[in-house]
C-alpha cells in the first residue's frame, strides 16, 4: 500500500511540474520551429492549455482537504553550496483554487483568440510564456522561483499589449498601446523592485542566523521561532504590501490596470485581470502574511482603508467612463479593493472571502473581457454612447453580458455574493463604518452595470449596427463555460471553500 | 410539511427548461410553469391542512416562546467558511413553515397561477413569451423561497433574486426607452433600501452569531440585546423593507414599474414583491416590538406614504399608475398597522389587498388589451363594452374602498381598531381621512371609467378569451369571500386571529363604533366622488381652481422625481466626473506620469555631455582624474 502512495504522490509531483512546464516548453518549441502558421499556433496553444487545464482541474480536485497543508510538493537543490536556492513546488488550499482558476482563464484565452493574424506565432510564445509563469507562482514553494516565475508572468504582458494591442482615441482623450504597455511595465517592474527588496532581506536575515533559505516552509518556521524582529517586519511587509499591492491595483498606484486592460488584445484582457492582479494578492496573503505576521498586523489597518478606497473610487470612476473596457477596468480596481480588504482583516472569514473573490473575480472580468472584445471586433467601437440595442443583434453577447454584469454586482446566486458577503463579515468583525462603505460600493456598482445595460445593450437598436454577427463558436463555449463557473460558485460556493477553507487554516495559525 | 422546499425547487426547474426551449416551443412555453406552479399549490394545500389539523413532527416543530405560534424548521447545510477554532460562518439552506409564511406563501402561489393562466391569453403574441414565463417562474421560485427562509442569508438571497425578477420583467420590452430607464430606476432604488438591509443582517451576525432568526428572536427575548442596537438593526432592516414596498421617500420606483406586462404588475408590484418589505417587518416583529421608537418611526413612515401616495392617486390619469398609487398607500396603511401593533391586522390586510389589487391589475390589463389605452379621461362607458370587467373590477375597488362583507371591509376595520387603540388621535384622524381619500379615489376609478359618459368609439376593442376572465373570476370569488376568514376560518375552531398572532391568539371583535364611522366615512366619501365625477357640482369645479396650486405639487407627485433627478445630475455624476478627472490628471498624468517625465527631461540635458567630440571627452576624462586626483590626496592626507 506504501508503494502505492508512494507512487501516486509521483504522479502528481509530475503532473506539478507539468503544468508548468508544458507551456514554457510549447512556448520555446513555437520560437525554434520555423514556418509555423498562425492558425496552427493556435490549435497547439489551445491543445496545450486544455491539457494544462485538465491537469489543473486534477491538481484541484486531488487536493485533500482533509489533511491540508502543503501537497504534492518536491523539493530539488538547485544552487546549494551555502547559497541554498531549491526548486520546489507544491499546493496548499488556496492556490488549488488559483491554479484552477489559471487554469480555465488560460484555456479561455487561448480559446478566442482565433483573431490574431499578425505574428500569430510570436504572440502564442508569449501567451504560454505568461501562462506557464503564473502557474509557477502559485506552486512555487520556493521565494526565489516564485519571484522568477513572477516576472516571467509579468513581462511578456508588455510586448503582447505593445504589438497586438489598440489604441483608444477618444478626441479628448488618447491613449496609445504603446503608452499603456509601457506604463504597465514600468510600474509593475518598479513593484517588483519592492518585492525583491523584501525577499532579499529575509534572505539576508535568514543567512545572519546561519540558516540561508529560500523555502516557505523553513522561512515559516524561522519567523515562528522569532527571527524576524518585529522592526524588521515591518518595513519588510510595507515592501511586499505596496508591490504585490501595485500589482493588484492597489490605489493610487492602480492607474496603469484600466489602461492596461483597455490597450491589451482580448485574451490577454482576460489574463491580465483574471489572474495577473491575482498574483499581488495571492503574494500578500500566501507569503506575506505568513512570514511576516507582526508586520502584516502593523499595516493592515492602512491597507484596510486604503482597499476600501478603491472599491469607492473605482466604483465611482466607473460611473463617468464611456469606454466599456475603462468601465470594466475601473470596475476591476473596485473589486480588487474588497480582496484587499478582506485580506487586511485577517480572520479567516475575511480572508477566505478574499480568495474566493480572487477567483470569482477572475472568472468573471475574463468573461466580461470576452464579451467586450467580441463586441468591440463586430461594432469596432467601444463607445457607450454609439453602442446600443446591442442585444437585438447580438443575443447571446448580450445576455452573457448581463450574467456577468449581475455577477459583478452583487447578485446572490452569483459567485460573486458568496465571496462579498463573506468579505462583509470578515470586515464587520473589525469595523462597521468600513463594512458599511464595502456595502455602499456594492451598491455603486449596481449604478455603473445598469446604466451599462441600460445605454448598450437595451433600447432601440441603431440602424448602423443592425448587421453585425453574434458570437462565433468559440466564445460561446467560452463564455457559456464561464458563466456556468459564476452560477455554479454562486449556488454551491462549497466547491471552493472547502479548499480555501484549508488553505486559510494554515495562514491563521501564525496569527 | 417537510416537502414545501419541493415547491420553489419544482418552479425553478421550470424556470431552467423555460429558458431553454422557450424559444422553440414559443406558444406552449407556458407548460412547465403554470405545471410546476400547480404542483406547488398541491404541496401547498397538502401542508396547509396538516399544520391546521395539527399533525405536527414533534422533532421539527416547536411552538416559539416568543411568537406564541408553532413553527416547523427544517434546513441543510450549505456553506460554511472560515477555521473551526478561530471564527466560522455556517450558512444554512432552512425553511420554516408557521403562520406567517404559509400566508404569504400561500398568496403568492395562488396569484401567481391566476396570473399565470392569464398571461396565456393576454401575452400571447409577444415575441418574447418564453423568456415572460421563466422569468415568471423564477421570479414564483425566489418569491416562495422569500416567504419560507428560515434565516436572513436565504431570504437575502431570495430578497435579491425578486428583485432581479421585477427587474427583468419591467424592462421586459426593452426597447421601449421608459420601460429600460423604469427597470433601472427600479432596481437601484431598492438597491438603496437593500444597502441597510444587508448591513443589518451583518450586524444579526456580529450580536447574534448565527443568521437563523429564532435565534435572533431568542436572543432579543433574553434581553441581552442593548436597545440602541435593537434600534439601530431593526431601522437597517426596515430601511431594506421600506425599499422593496416603496415607502416614502423610496416610493418614487413603483409607478414607474407600470411599465412592465399589467399581469406582472399585477403579480409582482401589487400583490406579492412589494408587500416582501410588510413581511420582512412583520418577520421579525418580535425585534421592531423590543424598540417603542422603531414602533413609531414605522407608524410614521407607513402614514405618509399612505396620505402622500393617496392624494396622489386622486388626481393620475393613467389607470395603472393610479392603481400603483392606490398600492403604495395601502402598503402604507399595512406598515402603520405595524407599527400600531396590529400585526394580525397588517397581515389579513396583506391577503385581502393582495387578492383585491392583483383583480384590478388584471381589470386593467383587460382594459389595455382591448382598448390598448389607460388614460382613464379617454375612456368612459366601458360597462357596455366590458360588462364582465366592469363587474370584476367594481368588486376589486370596493373591497379595497373597504364595502362591508368584502374582504378588505374586514381587514381594514382591524387596522383601523389597531390603530385607534394604540396611537394617539392624530394617528386615528389620519386613518380616517385616508380611508375617505381610498374610498374617494376607488370611487373615482369606477366611475370615470366604466361609467362616464362615452367620449370615443369602442368598436375597433377585442374580445376577451376566457382564459383571462376565468382567473379573474376565481381572484374574484376570494375578494368576496376571504375577508370571512377573520371570524371563522375553514379548520380551526375560531378565526384568522388565533391562527396567526403575535404573542397571544385574539378573535376578531367588530367594534361597532370604530366600524360605523369608518363605514360612514367610507359612503361619505363615495359620496362626495358622486357629486364630484358624476353630477360635476360647481362648487368643486371652484374647489378644484381655487386649489389649483395644490393640486399641481400633487400632480407632480411632489416633485420627488425631479429632486432624485437633480440629486443624480447635479451630484452624483459630477463627483464622479471629478473622481475620474481627479484620477486621470492627478494620480495618473502627474502621479505616475509625472516620473517619467522627470526621468526623460533629466536624461535629455544629461545627454548633452555625448556630443561626440574627442576633445571634449578627453576633457572631461582629464578634469575626472584630476579630481579623483585631488580627492585621493586629500583623503590620504588627512
Amino acid at each position: 500500500m506504501a508503494v502505492d502512495c508512494e507512487a501516486m504522490n509521483d504522479f502528481y509531483n509530475i503532473m506539478a511540474f507539468a503544468i508548468i512546464a508544458l507551456p514554457l516548453i510549447t512556448s520555446l518549441g513555437f520560437m525554434v520551429v520555423p514556418n509555423l502558421a498562425s492558425r496552427t499556433c493556435w490549435l497547439i496553444s489551445s491543445i496545450v492549455s486544455l491539457v494544462t487545464f485538465g491537469i489543473s482541474v486534477l491538481l484541484f480536485v486531488s487536493y485533500d482537504t482533509m489533511i491540508g497543508g502543503t501537497q504534492f510538493g518536491f523539493t530539488v537543490p538547485w544552487l546549494s553550496q551555502g547559497i541554498n536556492i531549491t526548486f520546489g513546488l507544491g499546493l496548499t488550499g488556496i492556490s488549488a483554487s488559483m491554479v484552477l482558476l489559471n487554469g480555465i482563464v488560460l484555456l479561455g484565452a487561448c480559446l478566442i483568440s482565433t483573431d490574431i493574424e499578425t505574428r500569430g506565432r510570436d504572440f502564442y510564445v508569449l501567451l504560454l510564456a505568461l501562462g506557464g509563469g503564473v502557474f509557477g507562482v502559485f506552486l512555487s514553494s520556493d521565494l526565489f522561483f516564485f519571484f522568477l516565475f513572477y516576472e516571467l508572468a509579468v513581462l511578456p504582458m508588455y510586448l503582447l499589449i505593445a504589438v497586438w494591442g489598440s489604441s483608444t482615441n477618444f478626441g479628448s482623450f488618447n491613449r496609445s498601446k504603446e503608452y499603456g504597455a509601457m506604463k504597465l511595465m514600468m510600474v509593475l517592474v518598479a513593484a517588483s523592485v519592492l518585492i525583491w527588496i523584501g525577499i532579499i532581506a529575509i534572505y539576508v536575515e535568514t543567512y545572519m542566523n546561519g540558516t540561508p533559505t529560500f523555502v516557505f516552509d523553513e522561512l515559516r518556521i524561522l519567523s515562528e521561532s522569532g527571527l524576524f524582529s518585529s522592526g524588521f517586519q515591518n518595513w519588510v511587509f510595507l515592501c511586499f504590501m505596496i508591490g504585490f499591492g501595485v500589482l493588484s491595483g492597489l490605489w493610487p498606484f492602480h492607474t496603469w490596470s484600466p489602461d492596461g486592460h483597455v490597450a491589451a488584445p482580448t485574451g490577454v484582457s482576460m489574463l491580465h485581470a483574471g489572474v495577473l492582479m491575482k498574483l499581488g494578492a495571492f503574494g500578500i496573503i500566501q507569503i506575506g502574511i505568513v512570514i511576516l505576521p507582526l508586520g502584516a498586523q502593523t499595516w493592515m489597518p492602512l491597507l484596510m482603508v486604503l482597499g476600501i478606497v478603491n472599491v469607492i473610487y473605482g466604483a465611482v470612476s466607473a460611473m463617468s467612463q464611456t469606454d466599456l473596457k475603462y468601465i470594466i477596468g475601473y470596475s476591476s480596481v473596485s473589486h480588487m479593493g474588497y480582496v484587499l480588504i478582506g485580506a487586511a482583516t485577517l480572520n479567516s472569514i475575511g480572508l477566505s472571502g478574499a480568495v474566493l473573490q480572487m477567483f470569482s473575480h477572475g472568472i468573471m472580468t475574463a468573461l466580461m473581457f470576452v464579451l467586450v472584445g467580441a463586441i468591440y471586433h463586430r461594432a469596432h467601437t467601444r463607445d457607450i454612447y454609439v453602442l446600443n440595442g446591442l442585444i437585438k443583434t447580438m443575443p447571446h453577447i448580450c445576455v452573457l453580458f448581463i450574467i456577468a454584469g449581475f455577477a459583478s454586482l452583487g447578485l446572490p446566486g452569483l459567485s460573486g455574493f458568496i465571496a462579498e458577503f463573506l468579505i462583509f463579515l470578515g470586515v464587520i468583525k473589525i469595523s462597521l463604518w468600513i463594512a458599511a462603505l464595502a456595502v455602499l460600493g456594492a451598491a455603486l456598482t449596481a449604478v455603473y452595470i445598469l446604466r451599462l445595460i441600460a445605454r448598450t445593450i437595451v433600447g432601440p437598436v441603431d440602424p448602423k449596427l443592425e448587421n453585425l454577427p453574434d458570437a462565433n463558436k468559440y466564445e460561446k463555449i467560452v463564455s457559456v463555460a464561464f458563466a456556468s463557473i459564476l452560477i455554479a460558485v454562486g449556488v454551491w460556493p462549497a466547491l471552493l471553500l472547502d479548499s480555501i477553507n484549508v488553505g486559510i487554516s494554515s495562514i491563521m495559525s501564525v496569527l | 410539511m417537510q416537502y414545501f422546499w419541493l415547491i420553489p425547487v419544482i418552479s425553478f426547474i421550470a424556470f431552467i427548461i423555460t429558458s431553454l426551449v422557450g424559444n422553440k416551443i414559443l406558444k406552449q412555453a407556458w407548460i412547465f410553469p403554470v405545471v410546476a406552479i400547480i404542483l406547488g399549490l398541491g404541496i401547498y394545500c397538502f401542508g396547509l391542512t396538516e399544520y391546521l389539523q395539527s399533525r405536527f413532527d414533534l422533532e421539527h416543530c416547536v411552538r416559539s416562546s416568543v411568537t406564541g405560534m408553532v413553527g416547523c424548521n427544517y434546513s441543510v447545510g450549505w456553506f460554511s467558511a472560515g477555521v473551526t477554532g478561530k471564527e466560522t460562518v455556517d450558512s444554512f439552506l432552512g425553511f420554516t413553515v408557521d403562520p406567517l409564511s404559509l400566508s404569504v406563501a400561500g398568496l403568492a402561489i395562488f396569484v401567481a397561477l391566476m396570473v399565470q393562466i392569464y398571461s396565456i391569453g393576454y401575452m400571447k403574441d409577444d415575441p418574447r413569451f418564453g423568456w415572460y414565463y421563466s422569468v415568471q417562474a423564477l421570479f414564483i421560485s425566489s418569491m416562495i423561497l422569500l416567504a419560507l427562509s428560515d434565516n436572513f442569508l436565504l431570504l437575502y438571497v431570495a430578497w435579491e433574486l425578486v428583485g432581479l425578477c421585477s427587474y427583468l420583467l419591467i424592462g421586459f420590452w426593452y426597447e421601449k426607452p421608459d420601460a429600460k430607464e423604469a427597470a433601472k430606476k427600479a432596481f437601484t432604488v431598492t438597491r438603496l433600501g437593500d444597502v441597510g438591509l444587508l448591513i443589518g443582517v451583518l450586524l444579526i451576525w456580529i450580536e447574534v452569531g448565527s443568521f437563523n432568526m429564532s435565534d435572533l428572536f431568542s436572543y432579543v427575548a433574553s434581553g441581552q440585546m442593548e436597545s440602541w442596537v435593537i434600534f439601530s438593526i431593526s431601522g437597517l432592516l426596515f430601511l431594506g423593507a421600506m425599499g422593496k414596498s416603496a415607502q416614502f421617500p423610496f416610493h418614487v420606483w413603483l409607478p414607474d414599474a407600470m411599465e412592465g406586462p399589467t399581469p406582472v404588475s399585477a403579480l409582482i408590484h401589487a400583490a406579492t414583491m412589494v408587500a416582501a418589505g410588510v413581511y420582512l417587518v412583520a418577520r421579525t416583529y418580535p425585534l421592531f416590538v423590543e424598540s417603542e421608537a422603531m414602533m413609531l418611526i414605522v407608524s410614521i413612515i407607513g402614514l405618509i406614504t399612505a396620505i402622500g401616495a393617496a392624494l396622489i392617486c386622486c388626481v393620475s390619469i393613467d389607470l395603472k399608475r393610479a392603481l400603483a398609487y392606490s398600492t403604495i398607500s395601502h402598503l402604507g396603511l399595512m406598515m402603520l398597522s405595524l407599527g400600531a401593533f396590529g400585526y394580525t391586522a397588517a397581515i389579513l390586510h396583506l391577503l385581502a389587498h393582495g387578492f383585491s389589487k392583483a383583480l384590478l391589475f388584471l381589470g386593467s390589463g383587460n382594459i389595455m388589451h382591448s382598448i390598448d389605452d389607460l388614460d382613464i379621461n379617454r375612456m368612459g362607458g366601458l360597462k357596455s363594452v366590458l360588462p364582465g370587467t366592469t363587474i370584476l373590477f367594481c368588486i376589486g375597488a370596493l373591497s379595497l374602498a373597504g364595502i362591508p362583507l368584502l374582504s378588505g371591509f374586514w381587514s381594514k376595520d382591524e387596522v383601523i381598531v389597531s390603530i385607534v387603540h394604540n396611537r394617539n388621535i392624530l394617528f386615528a384622524i389620519s386613518s380616517m381621512i385616508l380611508v375617505f381619500l381610498s374610498g374617494f379615489y376607488m370611487i373615482r376609478l369606477i366611475i370615470t371609467p366604466f361609467f362616464g359618459t362615452q367620449n370615443r368609439d369602442y368598436s375597433n376593442a377585442h374580445k376577451l378569451p376566457m382564459v383571462m376572465l376565468i382567473p379573474m373570476g376565481v381572484l374574484a370569488v376570494f375578494v368576496v369571500l376571504f375577508g370571512w376568514v377573520a371570524l371563522y376560518m375553514p379548520g380551526l375552531p375560531s378565526s384568522f386571529g388565533t391562527f396567526l398572532f403575535y404573542s397571544h391568539p385574539k378573535n376578531f371583535h367588530l367594534e361597532p363604533d370604530i366600524a360605523s364611522i369608518t363605514l360612514v366615512v367610507t359612503l361619505l366619501s363615495f359620496g362626495a366622488g358622486y357629486l364630484f365625477y358624476v353630477k360635476r357640482i360647481s362648487i368643486f369645479q371652484t374647489f378644484k381652481t381655487r386649489m389649483k396650486f395644490l393640486i399641481t405639487i400633487i400632480e407632480n407627485k411632489y416633485y420627488f422625481d425631479e429632486l432624485y433627478q437633480i440629486l443624480v445630475d447635479k451630484i452624483v455624476l459630477p463627483i464622479a466626473s471629478l473622481v475620474a478627472l481627479f484620477d486621470r490628471v492627478l494620480v495618473n498624468d502627474i502621479g505616475i506620469n509625472g516620473p517619467g517625465h522627470i526621468t526623460r527631461s533629466i536624461g535629455s540635458l544629461i545627454r548633452y555631455h555625448v556630443t561626440g567630440r574627442i576633445y571634449v571627452y578627453l576633457g572631461l576624462m582629464t578634469s575626472g582624474m584630476i579630481i579623483l586626483g585631488i580627492l585621493w590626496l586629500w583623503i590620504v592626507r588627512l
